[in-house]
C-alpha cells in the first residue's frame, strides 16, 4: 500500500516537474527578458513600454484597490448573464433546428442571414435599442455567444449517427427518449465547443463595448489608463483581460470534462 | 421454466419466424432509378440460424433494412409471424455492421437501455443485466464506456443490449466485420454456442464464406445487383458447432457448393468494379488454389 503511495508521488512529482513543463517555464522566463531588454536599449517606436517592474508594481497597486476588484466583479457578471442566456436561447434553439426540417426552413435563412455580421458590429444598434448602458452590452455578449452556439448545436445534432438512432428505436425507445437519452448527450460534444469558442469571442466583445460604451469593468479600466496615460496601467489591464479570459475558458472546459465522462479514457 | 434459470432469464423462449414475398426495392435518384433487390422470396425459420450471403453491393444490408422495418419495400411484403412489417419494433434487434453502442452511456446503461426505456422494473433490469453481463464476459467492465472496450468486447456489449430484450428475432449486419482473425474467430465460437443455447430465430449476414457454413442452419445466397435469391443451401452440420469442424469433409464439400454459387455473382461484382467484390474474388481464388493443390 504505502509502496503504491510512493509510486503514485513520484509519478505526480514526474507529471509536475518534467522537461516540458521545465522549457515552458524557461520560456516565459526569457520573455521576461527580452521585454526587459528591449525598453533598455530603447527599440524605435517601443520606447513608452514600461519596464517590467513598473508593471508588477502597478499590479500590485491594482491588487490593493477595491475599484479593480470591482472591476473584475462588473465584467465577469455582464460575460455571465449575457453568455449564459446565449445558451438558454440558443441550445433549445439550435436543437430545434437539428431534428425539425420544417422549422430550419422557416428559421435558418434569417439565421444565415444575421449571423455573418461582426458582433461588435451590433454596437451602434444596440446602444439605441436597449433602455440602459447595461442591457446593452449584456445584449452584445449573448450575441458573440449566441450565433455560434446555435450553429454548433445544429451541427452537433446532424452528426449524430443514424444507426444509434435507429439502435435506440429498435430497442423500444420512444422520441422522448430518443431526444433526451440520444440526440441531447450526442449533440453535447458540439455543445462543449460552441461554447468554448463563444466564450472567446464574449470577452472580444465586452471589452469593445466597454472601451465604447461602458461604465466600469476592466475593459473600460484599460481604456481609462490609456486617457491618464497610465501605460503600466494599460498593461496591467491588459493582463487582466487575458488572464479573465483563461479562467472563463478554463470553466467552460472544466464543466465540459465533467459533462462527458465518457471523453475521458480509463 | 423459472426465472431463475439460467435460460429462463436469457429468453422466455418466444421466438418469431420471417417471410419475404417477392420483396423488390428500387431507389429513385434524379432521373436514375436503381433496382436494388429484386422480388425475393425466402424465409427465416422459426429458431434458426438463416445466413445471408452475397457478393457486397448486392443489397443484403437494404434487406436488413427492410426486415428492421427502418426502409419500406417498393412493392412485395415481408411478414412477422404472419403479420405485415410496419416500421421498426422491439420485436426485431439489429446489430449492426459498426458498433452502435451509445458512446455516452457505460455498458451498463447501454445493456439495459431496452429495460429502461420500456419500463422494466430496477430489481427485474438488474438481474437480467447481471446474468447477461457475466454470459457475455463483460460484468467486470460494467461501468466502463464503450471507448474503453477492445472492438471485440464492444461486439459482445450489443450482443448483450440484443439479447436482453428477448426479441423474437435477432437480425446481425455483419457483426464481426473490422475484428482480428483470432478474435473474429472467438466472437463466432462464442456466438454460436449462445445461439445453440437459447436457440432463437437470428438472420445473421456475412460474406465469410467460412463463417456462413459455421454458423447456418440454412444459408440464402443473394444474386449481385439487382439482389434476388440464388440459391438455399440446408447446412446438416452437426450440433454444436466446433472449430474442427472446419477441416471435416462434409465442411469442405458445403464450402465447394457455396463457392461455386458465389463465383458467378462475385464475377459480376468484379467486373461492374466494386472493391468489396474484388476482395471477395480474391479470397475465393485463393482457396480455390489452395483446394486444388489438397488434392
Amino acid at each position: 500500500m504505502e509502496m503504491i503511495q510512493e509510486l503514485r508521488l513520484k509519478r505526480e512529482f514526474k507529471k509536475v516537474f518534467n522537461i516540458r513543463v521545465i522549457r515552458g517555464f524557461l520560456s516565459i522566463v526569457m520573455f521576461v527578458v527580452l521585454w526587459q531588454l528591449v525598453v533598455f536599449i530603447k527599440v524605435p517606436y517601443l520606447e513608452n513600454l514600461p519596464y517590467p517592474k513598473d508593471v508588477a508594481a502597478g499590479a500590485a497597486d491594482a491588487a490593493g484597490s477595491r475599484t479593480y476588484w470591482f472591476g473584475w466583479g462588473i465584467s465577469l457578471v455582464r460575460i455571465f448573464v449575457g453568455f449564459i442566456m446565449a445558451q438558454l436561447i440558443g441550445i433549445p434553439l439550435g436543437l430545434a433546428m437539428g431534428i425539425s426540417r420544417t422549422f430550419k426552413d422557416f428559421t435558418f435563412p434569417v439565421f444565415e442571414m444575421l449571423r455573418p455580421i461582426p458582433p461588435i458590429a451590433w454596437i451602434p444598434l444596440a446602444i439605441l435599442f436597449w433602455p440602459t448602458r447595461e442591457l446593452s452590452i449584456y445584449f452584445l455578449v449573448f450575441i458573440g455567444a449566441f450565433f455560434i452556439i446555435v450553429i454548433n448545436v445544429i451541427q452537433g445534432v446532424s452528426n449524430i449517427s443514424v444507426s444509434l438512432k435507429w439502435a435506440a428505436s429498435s430497442l423500444g425507445a420512444r422520441p422522448k427518449h430518443i431526444f433526451w437519452r440520444i440526440l441531447v448527450p450526442g449533440s453535447l460534444p458540439s455543445i462543449i465547443t460552441g461554447m468554448t469558442v463563444g466564450m472567446g469571442v464574449t470577452w472580444n466583445v465586452l471589452i469593445a463595448a466597454e472601451m465604447i460604451a461602458g461604465q466600469g469593468g476592466l475593459g473600460r479600466m484599460t481604456w481609462e489608463a490609456y486617457t491618464n496615460n497610465n501605460i503600466p496601467f494599460i498593461v496591467v489591464g491588459m493582463v487582466s483581460i487575458g488572464v479573465a479570459g483563461y479562467l472563463c475558458s478554463t470553466l467552460v472546459r472544466w464543466l465540459g470534462e465533467k459533462a462527458m465522462p465518457w471523453k475521458k479514457r480509463f | 421454466m423459472s426465472r431463475n434459470d439460467g435460460n429462463g432469464v436469457l429468453s422466455k423462449g418466444d421466438f418469431g419466424e420471417v417471410r419475404l414475398e417477392d420483396v423488390t426495392k428500387v431507389y429513385e435518384k434524379a432521373d436514375q432509378s436503381q433496382r436494388v433487390l429484386d422480388e425475393c422470396t425466402f424465409s427465416v425459420e422459426r429458431g434458426k440460424l438463416t445466413v445471408l450471403m452475397g457478393p457486397s453491393g448486392c443489397g443484403k444490408t437494404v434487406l436488413i433494412n427492410l426486415v428492421a422495418g427502418y426502409e419500406k419495400p417498393t412493392s412485395g411484403r415481408i411478414f412477422i409471424d404472419g403479420s405485415p412489417v410496419d416500421g421498426p419494433g422491439s420485436d426485431r434487434l439489429v446489430v449492426f455492421q459498426e458498433t452502435a453502442l451509445f458512446p455516452w452511456m457505460t455498458v451498463y446503461s447501454n445493456v439495459t437501455f431496452g429495460c429502461q426505456v420500456q419500463g422494466v422494473g430496477r430489481g427485474e433490469t438488474k438481474e437480467r443485466a447481471e446474468h447477461i453481463l457475466k454470459k457475455v464476459g463483460l460484468y467486470e467492465f460494467r461501468d466502463k464506456y464503450p471507448s474503453q472496450l477492445s472492438g471485440g468486447m464492444q461486439r459482445r456489449a450489443e450482443l448483450a443490449r440484443a439479447m436482453i430484450n428477448d426479441p423474437k428475432i435477432m437480425i446481425l449486419d455483419e457483426p464481426f466485420r473490422g475484428l482480428d482473425a483470432m478474435t473474429r474467430q472467438l466472437m463466432q465460437e462464442f456466438y454460436v454456442g449462445l445461439f445453440e443455447e437459447i436457440g432463437r430465430t437470428n438472420l445473421f449476414v456475412t460474406h465469410e464464406i467460412d463463417e456462413a457454413i459455421f454458423l447456418a442452419d440454412r444459408v440464402v445466397i443473394l444474386t449481385f445487383q439487382p439482389g434476388k435469391v440464388k440459391a438455399e443451401i440446408e447446412i446438416d452440420l452437426p450440433r454444436p458447432r466446433e472449430f474442427h469442424m472446419l477441416a471435416s469433409p462434409r465442411f469442405m464439400e458445403i464450402r465447394e457448393q457455396v463457392i461455386d454459387l458465389l463465383y458467378e455473382e462475385a464475377s459480376k461484382a468484379f467486373a461492374a468494379g466494386s472493391k468489396a467484390a474484388y476482395d471477395l474474388m480474391g479470397a475465393i481464388v485463393a482457396r480455390k488454389g489452395a483446394c486444388e493443390k489438397c488434392e
